[in-house]
């Protein structure tokens, strides 16, 4: 009895600490129709800033807790609102949630540079740790403080969204944002302040936890991801709903701890981590609970002309090509750097699976690497010889566990999709990845294939295998494209109920191409070759490859392999530029290595500014360069010249590099204007030969004898690329990034248009009486400019009955 | 024969009825025309026709079966096809793409080989390919055939979507607006497209304000207002009733609307049902 | 017959409308649908917008009140330019706007959309005062949804925010949508007294002959154009043409 209690009150206390996070959550979903992926990060970084005001800064228990409740949290929130948020209210959901994504992880990322991983950050807990004991279970203050917060919240809530005008606002935003503004109200403002709301509750959850938990930045941020599964009980609406689902999985997870055995066995199935299932479990029970979505007719808007699929011709040379440069460019690297490349090769291919599921179709999946790992250790179980059967076993069973996956959700608006994938992917690092069996000592080396007489031995033969099968799926994409099922997929995606009316059934296509995009997934974990390991198959890793796959481009092969690429290269530039520190404040240290950190995530987020064009202005140029053959040709050789010379130490390893930077960064991008046949009118020829010479003159520069410590000479680099792009584009004369914002005007205010109060009826009668208008007939005179005729008679408005 | 028959349908959202009691006959070889004032429900008696939303209470029919309680896709497969009033075309898609699509997923549920229905050609069971070039001369698209339709003004995207629909051989089709953005005389070549589509064998029942192309195609009027039929019948003696004058022009006092009967809007205390 | 009215009253050339649009032209994207629309609201009038569906009345509104755009041409309040100004800020300076359908928040309280009607500047006190003055019943549902309320009652509370705030302006869009005759009569009997009040009335409206009764000048709209202008029994005789297709 006792220990029941004890569970139940642990149980209680960590779910008022969800259901706080979760009503925040609520409060932004229901008033932005954003569901904040980043909600879980914004508690943490609550978290890590009340142990930097408390701790670091020594400022008091109270005055801290308040700062970072009521002042950092929802100012944070206010800027989140206003400076990402406002730009994508309307995109399609795929940007929504890959903005957020974005957003969480470039916090992530930013945490860890402001709070280095390899600190403890003990923040002691709230009234010196006192206990009280209620019926034998003994309770500390911190934790009745939770409960007590909670139902204060609970409270506080209901008064807001009930008696203040800011708050009923904020629901009237919600039922009609025109009407809103009719009323005299600002929707922006409210906006604004329901996001304050929603991250100050982040905030508060995230500081109600900090001394209980070891402060990381991951690990917290995937705690607080457990709250979604709270906010679904309420369909992500209903406050009463999110606290009861608090109740549900705070209770599970509190008798999970206390009444399952450490060593139960389900089966061969290790129980040991089960707890952290649970809410992975309880978000796709309830996902499967609820009732199926509404079909909606909504018009079409018509504005996306949408691209023409690339010729079949076109994709079959392009591969080919692909294929003889990489085998070239194999044949010259070393063993890292091969190691580097095959990496970054086979990141490519599962990110070039989210080219169907999500380019074609619309839909999306936060579990693509889950899906990679099941291939590999797949692969590693049914091909153990590297047998294309056991290729073709992983490649099934991630089609089949992708449609199993899938169909509960597809059911639902596109949200859900991605909350299930990610409760997968929860769910299987939590519970497969982690089983002894699955992965021995928590890794698995994938055995590296063997085709008839065709022995995949070597990293150089494995590196040319991976742009094989990348060619040879990229091919398979664009023909699929082209088929009757691909235009299918498109004609689904620009008008679902259409596609019913004419007999599609939605669910069995969606689950169809879902299971698709898993088993391309699985594809690349089982000929990947290399060892996997169990912590790299988390959530962040799938959900930087969603990312990466978008900011690439992910309508296109091309764009693809861009965003494979860059997920591989990130962690490659951290690597070589670990120990460059640059000091910025006293308490922040930045690195080369954490700008690389947190810079694919601030990639994603600047989506946001742009969401039509979707694509930060780095990928907008690439994205360009994919449609523009002869811009790829100039690409593919630019870069390997510069390789070749650097092979032949014509030039030195940094001056290698600063060419390199400037080509990939500052002149691809612009190849596509270069190339552009009509349209654009720029100084060509003039712009071209300002390039030519920034590459060369950064290959000359001996950045190293100038520049004494590296990270010097890394500023400096960029700097000088930054200076050649952008006076590339001023000397072309039109810069390609500027239309999307030309249109953005602010609409004058009221002191500017000279109305300096309401105008009243007492004014309309004065007018009236001013002009005499009470009694005689009086003529309307219009400007006739459509033909229209526009003159009248008059009489008094007092007789007018009916 | 009725193909189409709804009994008694009506669709309830909250606490608002779109759709009350409404009964109503589509017959094959004929454009029936329904009619009445914004917001009288004919989008959502459209929607719960082809399983875009659940009615409340009342039958859909096709052919005599009931087809209330299937999917729309599955009523779409026993040839009840639709239009858009704000459109829905593939808007990514080109003219002669959207046709295909529709065609494409209809050979993907079509088991047997159903010979071109007579409206379409006399017979036969032409390839997909010549079946989109004809579809694309009966509707005078041919020259616009390799455009996205994102680009088409709004009276083209119409004509797609009607393509796109014959293009799934329908036995029933529901037109919503298809006029709308058609210029005077593209309106009278669409108004003979109709006569004679229906005059080969296709029911229509067509939703549009143009009234003077309502007169002109249907044979059969039926008139909504607040979500009931009003009136029923040809077009001439719809166009003499008292009751269709004062729902457009709001003079006689309309049928007994019980739901909202005796309201006291000047703030009497006298008693009201609501 | 315009040159001549105009000269036989060459005083009111310079009446300065409260509200006046001079060739609007508005698009949904890339299809226009208005093509330059001239409308004149004078001080204390009651304008009535007719026309067939699809005519442009509603997006006519919209312009006026500053929910959308134009694409060219301008919004004019008491002489001033106030073309793109935000609908809140319109709102906020005695322009009130009742949009089509129910212009209510039907998932809030009577007494909540009232609540809302104050951000044009009325206190709460004066607002409830005059909305449950006029319309007893709101008061007994003050803490109902909205949206459980019978139409007439949702469109009273609309007409209440539109009373309370007391404004110089008030565009009125189809308040008779899905509502009996005998309701929107009594409806318009409340338009005509605010109008009485000294309030200028825009009214767009398919339920043509109730509101003929209170205006007091009306407009036909036919594809994005005001066709003709004139008093309500010149604009009686054509209505029939433009609706039923004469």
């Amino acid at each position: 009895m006792d220990k029941f209690l004890i569970f139940t009150i642990a149980g209680l206390s960590t779910a008022a600490i969800y259901a706080i996070a979760a009503s925040g959550l609520v409060v932004t979903y229901t008033t932005s129709g954003i569901f904040n992926f980043a909600h879980g990060a914004f508690s943490m970084m609550a978290a890590f800033m009340f142990w930097q005001v408390h701790m670091g800064w020594g400022v008091p228990t109270l005055p801290a807790f308040l700062l970072v409740v009521f002042v950092i949290g929802p100012a944070f929130g206010a800027i989140v609102e206003r400076g990402i948020m406002r730009g994508i209210e309307g995109a399609t959901d795929v940007v929504k949630i890959v903005v957020t994504i974005s957003l969480m992880i470039a916090l992530i990322g930013i945490s860890m540079v402001i709070w280095k991983p390899d600190v403890a950050r003990p923040v002691p807990a709230f009234f010196e740790g006192q206990k009280i004991t209620v019926f034998n279970a003994v309770v500390n203050y911190q934790r009745l403080m939770a409960m007590l917060i909670a139902i204060a919240v609970a409270i506080g809530l209901r008064l807001i969204f009930k008696k203040t005008r800011l708050g009923v606002a904020m629901r009237a935003v919600v039922d009609d944002r025109g009407l809103l503004q009719l009323n005299g109200g600002r929707p922006s403002r409210t906006s604004m302040m329901a996001w304050a709301l929603g991250s100050g509750m982040a905030a508060l959850s995230g500081v109600l936890i900090a001394s209980e938990q070891t402060l990381s930045a991951t690990t917290l941020t995937l705690l607080f991801i457990n709250a979604y599964a709270v906010a679904v009980v309420g369909r992500l609406r209903s406050l009463p709903g999110a606290f009861l689902g608090a109740v549900i999985l705070g209770l599970l997870e509190s008798y999970a701890i206390g009444y399952i055995p450490q060593d139960a066995m389900l089966g061969p199935i290790s129980l040991q981590s089960s707890k952290n299932a649970i809410p992975a479990v309880m978000l796709f029970v309830v996902i499967m609970l609820q009732p199926q979505d509404r079909l909606r007719a909504h018009g079409v808007s018509r504005r996306s002309a949408g691209s023409k699929p690339v010729a079949q011709r076109v994709a079959l040379v392009g591969g080919a090509a692909f294929i003889l440069v990489v085998a070239g460019l194999g044949s010259l690297m070393s063993l890292t750097d091969l190691n580097l490349v095959t990496t970054g090769f086979y990141l490519a291919i599962v990110t070039l699976s989210l080219v169907p599921l999500t380019g074609y179709a619309g839909q999306i999946s936060l579990a693509q690497l889950t899906f990679t790992g099941i291939g590999a250790v797949a692969m590693a179980t049914w091909g153990a010889n590297g047998s294309l059967l056991g290729v073709a076993i992983a490649v099934g069973v991630c089609a089949v566990v992708g449609g199993i996956v899938a169909f509960p959700a597809l059911r639902l608006s596109g949200i859900y999709l991605a909350l299930a994938t990610a409760a997968f992917a929860l769910f299987c690092s939590a519970m497969f990845f982690n089983q002894v069996d699955v992965m021995p000592g928590g890794n698995r080396q994938v055995p590296r294939l063997q085709i008839g007489p065709l022995s995949i031995n070597s990293d150089f033969r494995q590196l040319v295998l991976l742009a094989v099968v990348f060619a040879a799926i990229g091919n398979l994409l664009v023909l699929l494209r082209r088929s009757a099922w691909g235009r299918r997929l498109t004609a689904m995606k620009d008008s679902p109920v259409a596609c019913a009316t004419l007999g599609l059934n939605l669910t069995s296509t969606k689950v169809g191409v879902f299971a698709l995009s898993a088993a391309i997934a699985g594809a690349a974990g089982a000929i990947s070759g290399r060892t996997f390991l169990a912590d790299t198959l988390t959530l962040p890793g799938s959900l930087s490859v969603t990312m990466l796959a978008v900011v690439g481009g992910i309508g296109s092969i091309a764009g693809a392999f861009f965003g494979g690429m860059l997920l591989g290269a990130f962690p490659i530039g951290a690597t070589i530029f670990a120990a460059n520190a640059i000091g910025i404040f006293g308490f922040v240290a930045v690195s080369v290595k954490d700008i690389l950190v947190f810079s694919p995530g601030m990639m994603g987020v600047s989506l946001g500014r742009d969401p039509d064009g979707a694509a930060p202005q780095i990928a907008l140029g690439y994205r360009a360069v994919a449609h523009s053959v002869p811009a790829l040709v100039t690409t593919a050789v630019g870069a390997s010249v510069i390789w070749v010379l650097a092979k032949f130490d014509s030039i030195g390893n940094w001056s290698f590099f600063a060419a390199e930077m400037v080509f990939i960064l500052a002149v691809v991008p612009l190849l596509p204007l270069l190339f552009a046949p009509t349209q654009v009118h720029g100084r060509r020829i003039a712009t071209a030969i300002w390039l030519t010479l920034g590459v060369i003159v950064a290959a000359l520069i001996s950045w190293d004898s100038i520049f004494s410590s590296t990270g010097l000479r890394v500023i400096a680099i960029f700097v000088f690329l930054f200076l050649i792009a952008r006076t590339a584009i001023g000397i072309f004369g039109v810069n390609p990034l500027d239309d999307a914002d030309s249109e953005h005007v602010e609409p004058p205010s009221p002191d500017m248009f000279g109305i300096d109060r309401p105008l009243t009826k007492a004014d309309a009668l004065d007018a009236e009486r001013a002009l005499g208008l009470q009694d005689e007939l009086l003529v309307l005179t219009a400007a006739d400019s459509a033909g229209s005729l526009s003159s009248v008679g008059h009489s008094s408005p007092a007789g007018a009955t009916s | 024969m009725n193909l189409l028959e709804l009994e008694s349908l009506s669709v309830r959202f909250g606490g608002h009825l779109a759709v009350s009691d409404v009964s109503m006959k589509v017959e094959g070889g004929r454009v029936s025309g329904l009619i009445g004032p914004n917001g009288a429900g004919k989008t959502t008696t459209f929607n719960a026709i082809c399983g875009v939303v659940t009615p409340s209470s009342g039958r859909v029919s096709l052919g005599g079966k009931d087809i209330s309680k299937i999917g729309t896709h599955k009523r779409a497969r026993l040839g009840i096809g639709r239009t858009f009033q704000r459109l829905e075309v593939f808007s990514s898609l080109t003219v002669r793409e959207n046709i295909q699509v529709g065609l494409e997923i209809r050979r993907s549920w079509s088991r047997r080989s159903a010979t071109l229905p007579q409206y379409l050609a006399d017979g036969g069971d032409p390839k997909p390919e010549d079946e989109i070039n004809l579809i694309l001369e009966r509707l005078d698209l041919g020259p616009l055939a390799e455009q996205p339709v994102g680009a088409l003004p709004t009276g083209h995207a119409r004509l797609v979507e009607l393509g796109r629909a014959l293009a799934a051989r329908p036995s029933v089709l529901l037109l919503d607006e298809p006029a709308s953005g058609l210029d005077d005389s593209e309106t009278d070549i669409f108004g003979d497209l109709l006569i004679t589509l229906a005059a080969n064998g296709l029911g229509i029942l067509l939703v549009e304000h143009d009234v003077a192309l309502v007169m002109r195609v249907c044979s059969h009027l039926s008139v909504l207002d607040f979500g009931q039929v009003i009136a029923s019948g040809s077009p001439e003696e719809v166009r003499a009733n008292e009751a269709v004058l004062s729902a457009y022009l709001g003079t006689a006092p309309a049928p007994e609307t019980p739901e909202y009967s005796g309201i006291d809007l000047a703030g009497s205390t006298q008693e009201a049902g609501s | 017959m315009t040159e001549a009215q105009r000269e036989t009253h060459p005083a009111h050339e310079q009446a300065e409308p409260l509200l006046e649009l001079r060739g609007i032209r508005a698009a949904y994207g890339t299809i226009e649908v208005l093509h330059g629309v001239d409308l004149q609201v004078l001080p204390g009038t009651v304008v009535a917008l007719l026309g067939p569906n699809g005519a442009g009345k509603s997006t006519t509104l919209q312009v006026a009140c500053g929910l959308m755009k134009p694409s060219s041409g301008s919004v004019l309040l008491a002489g001033r330019d106030v073309t793109g100004v935000r609908a809140e800020d319109l709102a906020r300076c005695g322009v009130t706007t009742i949009p089509e359908g129910k212009g209510i928040f039907p998932n809030l309280t009577v007494r909540e959309n009232l609540l809302m009607a104050t951000y044009a500047g009325a206190s709460m006190r004066q607002v409830e005062a005059v909305a449950y003055e006029r319309f007893t019943r709101l008061k007994e549902r003050r803490s109902q949804l909205a949206g459980t309320l019978s139409g007439g009652e949702q469109q009273m509370l609309a007409m209440a925010r539109g009373l309370a705030v007391d404004p110089a302006v008030l565009l009125l869009d189809e308040l008779s949508m899905g509502l009996a005759p005998l309701v929107v009569e009594e409806l318009y009997g409340i338009v005509g007294q605010i109008a009485k009040s000294g309030t200028s009335i825009l009214v767009v409206e398919q339920f043509a002959r109730t509101v003929l009764g209170v205006a007091d000048v009306a407009a036909i709209m036919v594809n994005g154009l005001v066709r003709k202008v004139g008093t309500p029994s010149e604009i009686e005789q054509e209505l029939s043409a433009a609706y039923l297709g004469g």
